[in-house]
């Protein structure tokens, strides 16, 4: 039976839906955070370099592998580099599929945040400690729970709607929505007395701090978590494109589209929390301030400070607002992620998204409950995308960069071409990327004080590499079956390089 | 703000939101003006 695919209408709704998929929570919640704790402006250059050598080459390749297989990951990965490589595909899903659990949770925090705003129950919070004290008692009592439901459920409405009416026309109304929220709150920022201080902070590079290597590694970190390279998510998305269509361009504008909206997220807060403070070591402690579950500054620290400005009850709804509609948007990518590989493994749409929404309501249970389950989850899970680029960059290379460039990148009608430069970026640079920083990671759990080997620790290095282990053996255990179903009986698919 | 802190802004701003203005816009027209000789697209595979 030939399913009927949906494409996007047109280049603008891809790129909005792509852009949808790259800017999130990590564009507002935590790129202020990241900035100010790394030196602030030395921060740019590192997270700038890293846009270009590992984030826009996984989202081409990425944009390559669903263009020119138009299956979800586990069927790109057993097309492009054979069946018995499925499995890396189907990893990279399970990395996803366990952030969507959690990630809808945060949707949910979002969305709760912006109903206290709207209706004023932010201003009744005296300080930080009280602020601290609600988000807590809120994420913790079950409160978590019916806003992870209704994330969740809004999510899956949109994706059941289908691709142009759910996916694209959503994202058309959601992007232009954040970039105006983000824009209104970075100017009533940017025009606070002392607001200057936060700009200072953002642009005065000192130089020496480039010789700190953690500078560079959380440049990478953090590129690699907010543009969603690695995810599979524009992999999915790119089966329903169109066959013409740029997409080295396309993923130029992904990458700097991103980036764009993290820098207006960093004018919108940074200069608040300068402006709202007497001396920087005040402000600096404030906007470095990680707090249970890395939420400090953004569910302790911005109610009380935006409280604080004139019109504050209608700039907090407005920045809440923007972060829910950036979770949102992302979220639905995810939602689309897990329903494409049910589909391709013989599901109809629909029932496919009653599953996903069962599966990723209960699945976000524990962490509406738990911030430690949270912590480890966002840990273990957040690293795993590590692997799934490294995977990527694996399937690239198996396949023959060469080969990859004229099949899946170099296609007739493209307005940019990549040369042979790419194979390097592609080829040794993405890798090595990812073996230091998972390397560098792992050696930084050693010094948290948790036996680094206990998989029941919250965050360490045993409870990745046992939960990383409990997906990699259940989808060695099935690969056979997951290629058949995705693929057909083996011998009835080219396997490797085929048109499907 | 100093000179090299307001130089610094001009260039990571200017190079983004210009960056990312500029191909989104030749990316929409590019396919404006293909889409002009070639009639609707379906919308459906």
């Amino acid at each position: 039976m030939s399913e009927q695919r949906e494409q996007f209408t047109s280049r603008w709704g891809l790129i909005m839906a792509a852009l949808g998929m790259a800017v999130g929570t990590g564009n507002v919640w935590r790129f202020p955070r990241i900035f100010a704790t790394n030196e602030g402006g030395a921060f740019l250059i590192p997270w700038l370099f890293f846009l270009f050598a590992w984030s826009i080459p996984l989202l081409i390749l990425e944009m390559g592998m669903g263009k020119k297989t138009r299956k979800g990951l586990v069927g790109a990965f057993g097309t492009l580099i054979g069946r018995r490589h499925a499995w890396m595909g189907g990893f990279v899903a399970a990395v996803t599929t366990m952030i969507t659990f959690y990630y809808s949770v945060v949707a949910g925090w979002c969305l709760r945040y912006f109903f206290t705003a709207v209706s004023g129950g932010l201003s009744r919070l005296s300080d930080a400690d009280a602020a601290q004290q609600a988000f807590e008692h809120f994420a913790t009592s079950g409160w978590a729970l019916p806003f992870h439901l209704l994330a969740f459920g809004l999510g899956a409405w949109i994706i059941h709607r289908g691709v142009v009416r759910g996916i694209e026309k959503a994202n058309k109304i959601l992007i232009p929505l954040l970039a105006i929220l983000l824009m209104v709150a970075a100017v009533r920022a940017l025009t606070l007395p002392g607001a200057e201080r936060g700009l200072q902070f953002m642009f005065a590079i000192d130089w020496s701090a480039l010789g700190d290597y953690r500078l560079w590694l959380e440049g990478l970190t953090q590129s690699a978590w907010s543009t969603g390279a690695g995810w599979g998510l524009l992999l999915t998305y790119s089966v329903y494109a169109r066959e013409r269509g740029d997409l080295v361009r396309n993923s130029l504008v992904i990458g700097l589209g991103n980036n764009s909206m993290s820098m207006l997220a960093a004018l919108a807060v940074l200069p608040t929390v300068f402006a709202s403070f007497p001396t920087f070591e005040q402000a600096f402690e404030v906007a470095t301030y990680s707090g249970p579950a890395a939420t400090g500054l953004t569910f302790v620290w911005i109610p009380i400070l935006f409280q604080e400005i004139p019109f504050g009850t209608f700039f907090s709804a407005v920045f809440f607002l923007a972060l829910t509609a950036a979770a949102l948007s992302s979220l639905i990518a995810m939602i689309e992620l897990i329903t494409r590989i049910l589909m391709d493994l013989g599901m109809v749409r629909r029932r496919a998204i009653g599953v996903v929404f069962a599966a990723g309501f209960a699945g976000g249970v524990p962490s509406a409950l738990s911030l430690n389950f949270f912590s480890n989850q966002d840990w273990v899970w957040g690293l795993g995308l590590m692997v799934s680029g490294g995977f990527f960059a694996y399937a690239a290379i198996r396949y023959g960069l060469n080969r990859l460039r004229a099949d899946l990148i170099n296609l007739p009608g493209n307005e940019l071409t990549l040369g042979r430069w790419f194979n390097y970026l592609l080829g040794i640079l993405v890798p090595v990327e990812f073996g230091v920083m998972l390397v560098w990671w792992s050696v930084q759990s050693f010094s948290w004080g948790e036996a680094w080997w206990n998989p029941f620790a919250i965050t360490n290095l045993g409870t990745c590499l046992f939960q990383w282990g409990i997906a990699v053996v259940v989808l060695l255990a099935i690969n056979r079956w997951l290629s058949e179903r995705t693929l057909g009986p083996a011998g009835t698919h080219p396997g490797q390089g085929g048109t499907p | 703000m100093t000179t090299g802190s307001i130089i610094t802004m001009i260039i990571v701003l200017g190079g983004l939101w210009g960056g990312f203005a500029w191909l989104l816009r030749s990316a929409i027209r590019s396919e404006e003006h293909r889409d002009k000789g070639s009639g609707p697209q379906s919308t459906t595979g």
